[in-house]
């Protein structure tokens, strides 16, 4: 099955499951949950679901594209439920099925996994989903998002997307997975994984990023005191991926970095409490 | 009487809650039987990832019947002048359901009141289950736990089904959004649909037949004999670890053995990598060659029985293939740099605000260590492998395998520091150096290690203390009870000759340049938490609260406090010495007089009864000494916490311990010691203080009980 033909079959299996099929967020994020469909859509009581690839930057785990596994880019498919439905397990199977991963040819398992996002003031209880042994989904009951109690609670899954495709198509590595016929994705990211991963390591500026952690912040603040939540929101993003080179550049001591966690998560609760208090003066979450 | 079965259906638990939790509804619903008084014969209690279950034996039609008297108003206004009861009696009777004609008048110690005689009880076990095992579904203790959907109810993982059944009738349960069926669901895969049940009892074996062991015991014995009979296929054995057969047994439901094999090149990775990439990683079982040294293979339990084993054996083989591909870069990567190297990055990595960094708290270490190598007199080879190995200590811990493996901290400073070429004894210090990593965990096995770690749980507890961060209740957020155990069990178990508040204030002395002021008072309270611990350890040895108290009161070496523990524990079997003891007190309690530091003059007793009692002291001082020293020889070292090999066998010892009890009877029956004379009423209590002295190196034995 092709990458993108594994993405159209999860949009399809999940827009015929009542999804709304969104585009990917046109910023750098970490992962799925900060998407703004994510994280601020599963606060309040509105019933939500949304689907779609989320492609998501992690600068430390870069490998300049050696590593099999891990790259700076990659790709989550990103699922989020609210309320999360009482056969969530076994839908999700079926959507491997859909993929043609049948439960009963393999050995899959939920184990358990509880997450926690220090920076989004968010944590889960939930599983890692293992198929035969190889981690192919994270699966999460949200019980706080942006320091707030979800009710009702959302579940989330975050499919590894270059993991699946790997196995389907029975390659080595990420960059051998055949995107569109004759295509593979290395053709698609290899210059830019070891660009991103020169930059991330060696030649970002931390003087620069500093500067520029402070000024998405204070951009931040500004912006979601002055009730315009969605464009503070943003800033946050930006302020987290600042962080994030940070920290692969190593600029960043144990407690510096305990400090700059506790400054994004100040400005997620701040954003998180301005969305509800927007939601319930506008009568709608959105 | 009945059969009761109910089960909690649940989206996957945590491997480690299904122990726990099985154990915990089982105890919750007996509790909660015995509150509504509905008997019960026994209770069977089953577990999987995705159920916890009761089967209930011999369960009563009905809650016991009682009679229950309840008092009502006092006499006095619960009648009218006629005699008829008054507005507060008929109110009183109309709520406890009798007619006021029913009350009864009784005096009390309190005066004259109406009392009720009201039948309790009778109600059908059908009536009361359904509230009961509700509760039990809100009421089950978990450290923690989650909401999901709409659902109100918290539980540990979304609850997915009830079962509840009584003999042939549905019990109508209604809890965490679900309503109690009378059938049960079989293996998620092999067997999803429901799975009736023709009686409560027919349950275990309805789900073997739908791929699911429920009976914990049976699932344990399946696994372990299923891989073992993987290995032996390939002339191997399994490398269990007793905690990773506990948590296989608890991920799967239907146990499935599958064998794959990695690359044998890594092997070249020492053991403990490998391990821990195999067990704590993918819960792989590692196999092992007739010589014990790791094959290149190992057994996946699988919680299906795969369509081609081929398949799952191919993922299994190619995910361990990429997590030893990366061990295998970080062991290459780090050895790229000294430990000394590695060191540098300590100084990056905090301890605690206000204690600095990890560096700072080696560099302390390192000075504490030294002042306790003076005080156990350590030998010139320890002091240079503790020198060579003090400012590398932790080091691993700035490595890119610790940073990936953290379990591997001491591992790996072991690991790369004989690559270095530094030495065994270095080593095994830097490992030891970190033991142990858990309450009963292995301790260090050499001297060297055990000073360094002794120093590094010494350092931490007083910097803590002194920042007034000791532990209260149950928060103990930064493990220094944990720590305090550790100190204690290293300097039992190398049998440290020196008082432990000695130890402690030898690790403050690193303190003197700050970054915190650590006085006598810290140094005290250490000490006392430290004790605190002793006791605990003690006490799971089966030592009696007292003996641990009369052991322990003088502040004296660990490991002298633990002997004379039990010694006393079995002493206390004697009579002899029970009665000897009785009398200990009175004389014990008068010496509290004496002066210090006189001795009692024989030539001045001007009774015989004196004289008899001090004929007798230096055969009980003999006696106690040699008590002391058969307790050392008969209790070698041990590991606090799981007892000496064997328990003391008081000799001879006590024969002329117990023997001083006739003449000191008689010296306090016979002699007045408070006498006017000043001079003589001093050398009675000389004499007491000296008797007091002698037994006393058994311990505080006036703490001791009877």
């Amino acid at each position: 099955m092709l990458f993108q033909d594994i993405l159209l079959t999860l949009d399809r299996f999940w827009s015929d499951r009542g999804c709304v099929l969104a585009p990917p967020h046109d910023g750098e994020v970490g992962a799925g949950t900060f998407y703004p469909t994510t994280f601020l859509r599963a606060l309040g009581p509105t019933p939500w679901r949304v689907a779609g690839i989320a492609p998501s930057r992690r600068p430390t785990d870069g490998r300049y594209g050696d590593n099999p596994y891990r790259f700076q880019y990659f790709s989550q498919y990103q699922v989020v439920l609210k309320p999360s439905p009482a056969d969530v397990q076994a839908v999700y199977l079926d959507s491997l099925a859909a993929l043609g991963i049948r439960a009963e040819a393999h050995d899959v398992r939920f184990v358990e996994d509880n997450w926690e996002s220090p920076t989004l003031g968010a944590w889960g209880l939930g599983w890692e989903v293992w198929m035969d042994g190889m981690e192919i989904t994270q699966f999460t009951y949200f019980q706080q998002v942006g320091g707030q109690d979800c009710a009702p609670v959302s579940v989330e899954l975050t499919y590894g997307l270059e993991r699946i495709a790997m196995y389907l198509q029975g390659v080595e590595h990420a960059f051998d997975i055949e995107t569109a016929p004759g295509v593979r994705l290395g053709d698609l990211r290899r210059d830019a994984e070891v660009q991103h991963s020169r930059y991330n390591f060696e030649a970002s500026d931390p003087a620069v990023q500093r500067d520029l952690f402070d000024t998405y912040e204070a951009e931040a603040r500004r912006l979601v005191a002055d009730g315009l939540v969605h464009p503070g929101y943003d800033f946050v993003l930006k302020a987290s991926h600042a962080f994030n080179l940070l920290d692969a550049r190593g600029a960043l001591s144990h407690t510096e970095r305990q400090a700059y966690v506790q400054r994004i998560r100040r400005l997620a609760e701040t954003s998180a409490a301005a969305y509800l208090a927007d939601a319930a003066g506008d009568g709608e979450a959105a | 009487m009945a059969t009761l079965l109910f089960e909690i259906g649940t989206e996957e638990l945590p491997a480690w809650y299904v122990t726990q939790g099985r154990e915990a509804l089982a105890e919750l619903a007996a509790e909660r039987f015995a509150a509504a008084r509905l008997d019960v014969g026994s209770i069977d209690a089953y577990a999987t990832p995705r159920r916890l279950a009761l089967l209930v034996h011999d369960l009563a039609d009905a809650s016991e019947r009682r009679i229950e008297r309840r008092r009502g108003p006092a006499a006095a206004v619960a009648f009218d002048d006629d005699g008829a009861p008054s507005a507060a009696a008929v109110g009183f009777a109309r709520g406890q359901g009798v007619a006021p004609e029913a009350l009864q008048v009784e005096e009390t110690d309190r005066g004259t009141y109406v009392f009720a005689e009201v039948a309790t009880g009778g109600t059908p076990a059908q009536e009361v289950l359904p509230e009961l095992l509700a509760g039990l579904v809100r009421d089950l203790p978990a450290p923690r736990k989650m909401r999901w959907g709409e659902v109100e109810t918290p539980f540990v993982r979304p609850v997915a089904w009830l079962t509840a059944r009584l003999d042939d009738a549905v019990v109508p349960v209604e809890v965490a959004g679900r309503r109690a069926e009378g059938g049960t669901y079989g293996h998620r895969v092999h067997a999803p649909g429901p799975v009736a049940l023709e009686a409560p009892e027919a349950y275990v074996e309805a789900l073997r037949g739908a791929y699911v062991l429920a009976d914990p015991a049976e699932r344990r014995d399946r696994t372990r004999d299923a891989v073992a009979a993987a290995a032996e296929a390939e002339g191997l054995h399994p490398a269990w670890t007793e905690a990773l057969l506990d948590e296989v047994v608890d991920l799967v439901e239907w146990p499935v053995a599958i064998l794959g094999r990695f690359d044998a090149r890594y092997l070249a990775l020492p053991d403990v990598v490998l391990e821990a990439v195999m067990i704590h990683h993918q819960r792989f079982v590692p196999l092992a060659g007739t010589d014990g040294a790791l094959a290149d293979a190992f057994v996946g339990v699988s919680n299906t029985d795969p369509v081609d084993v081929d398949v799952v054996r191919r993922g299994y083989e190619a995910v361990l293939d990429g997590r030893l591909y990366d061990a295998r870069f970080f062991w290459d990567a780090d050895r790229a740099n000294t430990l000394a190297h590695h060191a540098w990055g300590l100084s990056g990595i905090a301890f605690q605000r206000d204690l600095g960094t990890i560096a700072d708290k080696v560099a302390r270490v390192g000075v504490g260590v030294g002042r306790l190598m003076e005080r156990v007199g350590a030998p010139d080879d320890v002091r240079r492998t503790v020198e060579a190995a003090g400012p590398l200590l932790r080091a691993d811990a700035a490595t890119e395998m610790v940073g990936e493996l953290p379990e591997l901290e001491g591992e790996m400073g072991r690991a790369y520091a004989r690559e270095e070429g530094l030495g065994d004894a270095v080593a095994q210090a830097l490992l030891d150096g970190v033991r142990p990593t858990t309450p009963g965990g292995t301790l260090p096995e050499g001297e060297a290690g055990a000073l360094l770690a002794a120093a590094d749980r010494a350092d931490t507890l007083l910097g803590f203390f002194a920042l007034g961060k000791r532990p209260s209740g149950s928060a103990d957020p930064f493990a220094l009870r944990r720590a305090a155990g550790a100190l204690a069990r290293i300097a039992a178990a190398r049998a440290w000759e020196v008082p432990l508040r000695d130890l402690v204030a030898a690790a403050a002395a690193a303190y003197a340049d700050g970054p915190v002021e650590v006085g006598d008072e810290v140094v005290d309270a250490v000490t006392a938490f430290v004790w605190e611990r002793v006791a605990q350890l003690l006490a799971a040895e089966g030592a009696d609260v007292l003996a641990v108290r009369a052991a322990t009161a003088d502040g004296p070496p660990v490991i002298d406090a633990a002997r004379r523990a039990h010694l006393l524990v079995a002493l206390e079997g004697s009579e002899a010495f029970a009665a000897l003891r009785a009398t200990y007190k009175r004389a014990a309690n008068l010496a509290e007089g004496a002066a210090e530091g006189v001795a009692a003059d024989p030539a001045r007793f001007e009774t015989p009864e004196a004289e008899r009692l001090y004929a007798a002291l230096a055969p009980a001082r003999d006696g106690v000494a040699a008590l002391l020293a058969e307790a050392r020889a008969q209790m070698p070292a041990w590991s606090l916490g799981a007892g000496p090999e064997r328990a003391p066998t008081p000799g001879a010892g006590v024969e002329a311990v117990t023997a001083l009890k006739a003449p000191l009877d008689a010296f306090l029956d016979g002699v007045l010691v408070m006498v006017d004379d000043p001079a003589l009423r001093a050398n009675r209590l000389a004499l007491l203080r000296e008797v007091r002295d002698v037994l006393r190196a058994l311990g505080a034995i006036e703490e001791l009980g009877g």
